[in-house]
């Protein structure tokens, strides 16, 4: 284990950097959005819209100023926390993205379990039978599973486990019909029901949750399995292995202690870089079942360019990814180290 | 060149997995290449024109793929999604490719405030998530081929500038390139001679698995409607277009989305096969698999 005194000047230089990256992405939105953008009242307001709607649109938006008073404006809502009025409901964006926020959460955490689980333990045995059948099998499943299309997967679960063998819901976040409902504390509807003791509130929210997060799981955990089964090879036939096997180290504490341990290095920090693709799928797999989540909310604000949601919604999926890398940081360097004291093991890039 | 084509043949049969993933490509390859020579004048059943008397059949001999509500057959109407489904995911991946090349080498060349500028714009475009950014784009600039392809790629390059930045960093230190420094050998041809074909392998391999994940991207775009013209024929939007048929028949969503995972595979364990044969470490592991298990267990 790394000694805090070290540990603390690393962790403030990645807060610091992670903290840069936004700064940065959220001034590269703006300019994004105003190069591409030549014209925005228009696009916000219709084509058909009359010249006093646009007018009203621009001076509601300052778009008349120059960039930099724009710049300004956008800079002041984000420290300010007052991301004004979504246009098209009425309701202020804050509020909005708090509400569908927390169902997203609760759908990708649910699904980052399942692929810790699945991804682990398939790459171990491709790595430890490599070469073999369960090796070529398990790798043909991964890889097929990544190639699919979410939608392929969304529309085949529903088909199968709620058409032909009716097992799960088709959509939705929990049941409706239910007449105790939990009160709204965390957001995340099964934690709140666990809270709360409410057991059917909570196995409705599990039943539902279910075939969205597991078709997430099993269609990313491709990444997760590869990096485990290279690092496992990586691991089996290294010096270090050679040596326990020949100081008679039994061969089961050799693959926990010595193989297992120093693959599940790579692959922690993947499974939190993960996180940023299941982020994305979000918005084919909220379509999909209903679910009412952040993905879902910013489809919304795609389709019909509605940009005042459309920038908070990417800037915030741009924070999940942020924290994710910054999380996956921080467990490398405490599984390993070598990279915050900057001894080699981190590479150039 | 004819040793280098040999031995890539080599590593591609020795692998069952890219052997696989050859033929799939070299199929959807060949037929997007007769489809758009021949303009469509191959295919058996017209892609467009509605047939109501053959309305939702299903697969049979003389329609593979079924008909859709309209009685149009669903092979034809898939070989006519191919150009853009198979073009723009390779469009893509060349020209970030491209990019990564250029901006990779001239970072690594001169390191200094360039190398830190470069790496600094590219750690914030990967920040983003790839999907949400290229669909907002998309949308922002309006339904059209050129604007989705545009709107791809602006997600698409960095990757491929770190990846050619670590490779040229790399044999920049071999004494070989400090040799021909010394000798006075202008920027370009180290670049043309060291540092491209050395790097250009990784390049490819990375390239290969990528088109799938472009060509997920791009039907995902297709399939949520955003930025692909709704008269195109594109595989997602194939998909999306006929979700109210998911019960009553399900073939019309199952089939082209199957074909586009079946696209996407052969890239991927084309690119997965390939690594793995290039892969030294792995190499002599590769050699002794046919002996027992135990007897791996103890090298």
């Amino acid at each position: 284990m790394i000694a805090l005194r070290d540990f603390l000047p690393y962790l403030g230089k990645r807060v610091l950097g992670a903290i840069g990256v936004l700064i940065g992405a959220m001034l590269l939105v703006f300019f994004i959005s105003y190069i591409l953008n030549p014209n925005p009242a228009h696009l916000w307001a219709g084509a058909r819209a009359s010249k006093s709607t646009i007018a009203a649109v621009i001076a509601r938006y300052h778009l008349d100023q120059p960039w930099y008073v724009q710049l300004y404006y956008f800079l002041q809502s984000y420290v300010t926390g007052n991301l004004g009025v979504d246009p098209q409901t009425g309701k202020s964006i804050i509020s909005e993205m708090a509400f569908y926020f927390p169902n997203t959460l609760e759908l990708v955490l649910v699904s980052m379990v399942m692929i810790a689980v699945l991804g682990v333990a398939s790459g171990y045995f491709a790595g430890m039978h490599f070469g073999t059948k369960i090796d070529h099998s398990i790798r043909i499943f991964y890889l097929a599973t990544w190639s699919s299309p979410y939608y392929l997967g969304g529309f085949l679960a529903i088909l199968v486990f709620s058409s032909y063998i009716p097992l799960f819901p088709s959509g939705g976040m929990y049941s409706l019909t239910l007449g105790n409902q939990p009160a709204h504390i965390t957001g995340l509807y099964i934690l709140d029901a666990l809270i709360q003791l409410n057991g059917p509130a909570f196995l409705s929210g599990l039943q539902h949750v279910f075939m969205p997060a597991a078709v997430l799981a099993l269609l990313d955990f491709g990444l997760v399995a590869r990096i485990m089964r290279s690092s496992i090879l990586n691991a089996r036939w290294s010096t270090h292995v050679k040596a326990a096997r020949a100081k008679g180290m039994e061969e089961g504490e050799v693959r926990r202690n010595h193989i297992l341990r120093n693959a599940l290095i790579d692959t922690n920090t993947i499974i939190a870089v993960t996180f940023g693709f299941l982020l994305s799928g979000t918005i084919v797999i909220e379509e999909i079942f209903a679910w009412p989540g952040i993905g879902y909310f910013t489809y919304q604000a795609i389709v019909s360019i509605n940009y005042p949601v459309l920038v908070p919604c990417v800037l915030l999926f741009t924070l999940g990814v942020i924290v994710a890398n910054f999380i996956a940081d921080v467990f490398y360097s405490l599984l390993d180290p070598r990279i915050a004291l900057g001894e080699g093991g981190g590479s150039e890039g | 060149m004819s040793t280098g084509a040999a031995s890539m043949r080599r590593i591609i049969t020795s692998n069952s997995l890219s052997m696989f993933g050859l033929l799939t490509v070299s199929l959807f390859l060949i037929v997007t290449v007769v489809q758009v020579a021949s303009s469509g004048a191959l295919l058996p059943y017209s892609a467009y024109q509605p047939s109501f008397g053959q309305a939702n059949l299903s697969p049979s001999v003389s329609h593979p793929f079924g008909t859709d509500l309209l009685g149009r057959d669903m092979l034809s109407r898939v070989i006519t999604a191919l150009p853009i489904d198979v073009g723009i995911p390779l469009i893509t991946v060349a020209l970030s490719a491209a990019i990564g090349i250029v901006l990779g080498t001239l970072a690594a060349f001169f390191r200094g405030w360039l190398d830190e500028v470069l790496m600094r714009l590219t750690d914030l475009f990967m920040a983003f998530p790839t999907m949400i950014m290229a669909m907002a784009i998309a949308a922002t600039l309006g339904p059209s081929l050129v604007n989705v392809t545009f709107s791809m790629i602006i997600v698409w390059w960095p990757p491929y500038v770190r990846l050619v930045r670590g490779g040229v960093l790399a044999i920049a230190a071999e004494d070989f390139v400090s040799i021909s420094k010394a000798l006075n050998s202008s920027f370009f041809y180290i670049v043309r001679k060291d540092a491209i074909p050395n790097v250009l392998p990784t390049i490819l391999v990375y390239a290969t698995f990528d088109v799938g994940s472009a060509l997920l991207t791009l039907s995902t775009l297709g399939f949520l409607n955003v930025g692909i013209p709704p008269t195109a024929p594109e595989l997602g939007m194939m998909v999306s277009n006929v979700t109210y048929n998911l019960f009553l028949y399900p073939y019309q969503i199952i089939i082209p989305a199957v074909v586009v995972a079946v696209i996407v595979a052969g890239f991927s364990f084309l690119g997965e096969g390939i690594r793995e044969s290039l892969d030294v470490k792995l190499r002599p592991h590769i050699l002794i698999r046919s002996k027992p298990a135990k007897e791996i267990e103890t090298q």
